[in-house]
């Protein structure tokens, strides 16, 4: 039987898709820090925001290995956009998408598909990012629904979101067990959020603090069954990991790309700068660790796919990589010498970007502790 | 109505170099591409799919690894495609390659139209086109940039020449070879991609016997020309630099334009 491989050919795709819209875009999006929601569009409009949702949900019949495989090209040209997209496809959706009413999918889930409407997900409080335990954004029971009360923050899509998935907590009593998700529309009376973060990187996401003032949600708005909030959170952990793995080998790879054709062209003393063995070395690590990293996502996103029990392996990938990334970033910018200070080139914004990386997805010395449990066990 | 569209994989020729030993391509590690102006006879065949519910079938002649790029014209949202695929094919010239098209044609039958891209970027001969509308003995209208009008049994195209640009009537069925369109390409729809890389896809592959055709009208055996050799042509005009002040430099230039009878100047 003579047929394409659908990785190749979304790799290729995707690949066009970011040379010719959005790295020619890049700097002045980064600049203006106004999101592209044009470009999220045309990513809807191709069936990006639906890669990993069969086609009866109005997706595009695909998996965790050409949902990572696209967001690994996304990021090679613009981490907000890859970041936001990721979002969408996964954590702001998959919950509404196996809990979610009929009813739900139709008003929310297959517009969130064809860029219509923007989801949001949100764990993180001021006083419980790792610590999930602590969190404190209550919901209690009422006779036809749920009231919610509290405060979110780090909040991907928070302004600009249309509905939200939301971890709250129903009984302090019973700390992790009593952790539920909540679907929350943005129209919900008591909704609200701050004003844009001002970040170092990633600038065209906006992320901000969501509040619930008495929100007064219907029971089929709880996603899951009552007091399991974080096992629904752990059939996706290990993807939300391996797909912040594939967005950092994105940048690590338009990092090298950009280091390997500035050290052509940069000529001193009499020759380029990429003939230097000091130059040489950064390039080759750059190397290595792109490779390593690549064969470790392409590992742990077919075990997702397959189903396998794969989170610590998908928390050894996500801080590899994100690690790796971080290190060929900073090396870019050396290669690039003064050039790599300057905001004329676009080294110093993967610099940055990459930044956002180390905490999205879990911490890495919270994941380096988690890791190392498996072994001291 | 029943639109084919012929495409071809090509090296992407901005990557491609020459073996300065052999004068072959260096097809290593070259990404293999839609030749661009089928791309655009691609995109011209979904859009006339688009208004007048035409179905599109996507023909492509080449090694398996071809299949690519059909896949990728079903993603864009071709309704179906043909794959010929033959060691006899292999070393065709264009006359061979317009013969095995030609009988694919024939036997997917039917058609009202056939759209191509004016030339491949590998070989840049812009003869297939043609030569396979003689063979089908088709009306033909090459280098078209834009339909005007589609009716009942007739098409109505631009194309342009050396003067500018001509309006052409044909009757169906014809073919057309396309140079630009207004309109840039779509990109292929993740669905459609996925759905063609699955068994079940709606890809026919065809060899020379599928075809009906002869060994001796196929590939290099069937060819008319051959290829002696291949190399880049050596620059044999090199610049010259005007040195001088400005004026000076200018009165030198217009001396040199006199010279090679470039420019009537007055004076």
């Amino acid at each position: 039987m003579i047929r394409s491989d659908a990785e190749a050919l979304i790799k290729k795709t995707m690949a066009r898709f970011v040379d010719d819209e959005v790295i020619p875009r890049a700097r002045e999006i980064d600049e203006s820090g106004e999101f592209p929601y044009d470009l999220f569009k045309k990513l809807a409009d191709m069936g990006v925001l639906g890669i990993r949702y069969p086609k009866e949900v109005g997706g595009s019949g695909g998996d965790t290995v050409l949902y990572c495989v696209a967001m690994q090209e996304l990021a090679r040209g613009l981490m907000s956009l890859a970041a936001t997209t990721a979002m969408q496809c996964l954590m702001a959706t998959n919950g509404l998408y196996l809990y979610g009413t009929k009813e739900m999918h139709e008003e929310y889930l297959y517009p969130a598909l064809q860029g219509e409407k923007i989801g949001a997900f949100q764990l993180t409080e001021p006083e419980a990012g790792s610590d999930l335990g602590n969190v404190r954004t209550r919901a209690r029971k009422t006779s036809d629904g749920y009231v919610i009360n509290g405060m979110k923050t780090w909040s991907t899509n928070g302004p600009k979101g249309d509905f939200h998935t939301v971890l709250c907590q129903t009984d302090p009593d019973k700390g992790l067990k009593g952790l539920m998700f909540f679907f929350i529309p943005t129209t919900t009376p008591g909704f609200s959020h701050s004003k844009k973060f001002d970040c170092l990187g990633t600038r065209s996401s906006t992320l901000s603090e969501i509040y619930f003032n008495d929100c007064h949600i219907p029971e089929e708005y709880c996603l899951g069954e009552p007091g399991r909030g974080l096992d629904v959170l752990l059939t996706i952990l290990a993807e939300i990991r391996i797909m912040t793995a594939a967005l950092a080998l994105g940048l690590h790879r338009a990092a090298m790309a950009d280091s390997i054709k500035y050290c052509k062209e940069r000529v001193q003393f009499g020759k380029p700068i990429g003939k230097n063995q000091l130059i040489q070395a950064k390039i080759a690590n750059m190397a290595v660790n792109l490779e390593a990293g690549q064969l470790m996502v392409d590992k742990v996103t077919r075990q997702v796919r397959d189903k396998k029990p794969c989170l610590n392996e998908a928390s050894m990938a996500k801080y590899f990589t994100v690690e790796s990334a971080c290190k060929a970033s900073d090396e870019a910018m050396r290669i690039h010498g003064a050039y790599g200070f300057s905001m004329e080139y676009s080294v110093q914004r993967y610099y940055r970007d990459n930044r956002f990386l180390l905490y999205g997805g879990g911490t890495h010395e919270v994941l380096q502790t988690t890791i190392a449990r498996q072994y001291l066990k | 109505m029943k639109i084919v569209v012929l495409i071809k994989q090509v090296p992407d020729t901005t990557e491609v170099k020459l073996d300065r030993k052999t004068g072959n391509l260096i097809r290593e590690g070259v990404e293999s591409i839609v030749n661009p102006d089928d791309r655009r006879a691609l995109e011209l065949g979904l859009r006339l799919k688009d208004d007048f519910s035409a179905t599109v079938t996507v023909v492509s002649m080449g090694p398996p690894q071809a299949v690519d790029v059909l896949s990728e014209a079903l993603g864009m949202g071709c309704d179906e495609a043909v794959l010929l695929t033959d060691k006899a094919f292999a070393g065709a010239d264009t006359w061979a390659t317009s013969t095995t098209l030609g009988k694919a044609l024939e036997k997917i039958g039917d058609f009202d139209l056939v759209l191509c891209g004016y030339q491949a970027i590998d070989g840049d001969t812009a003869q297939t086109g043609p030569q396979l509308a003689e063979y089908l003995n088709l009306p033909q209208a090459c280098y078209v940039d834009n339909i005007e009008k589609l009716e009942a049994g007739k098409i109505t195209v631009t194309r342009r020449n050396d003067n500018g640009y001509e309006r052409i009537s044909l009757k169906l069925p014809a073919l057309l070879t396309i140079s630009k369109i207004s309109a840039e390409p779509r990109y292929p729809l993740m669905g459609n991609l996925i759905d063609a890389c699955r068994e079940d896809a709606k890809i026919k592959i065809w060899n020379a016997a599928d075809i009906g055709a002869l060994s001796q009208e196929l590939g290099m055996a069937g060819s008319l020309t051959q290829v002696v050799k291949t190399f880049s042509p050596k620059g044999k005009r090199a610049g010259e630099i005007l040195a001088g002040e400005v004026p000076e430099a200018v009165s030198a230039l217009l001396e040199k334009v006199r010279e090679a009878h470039l420019l009537k100047l007055k004076g």
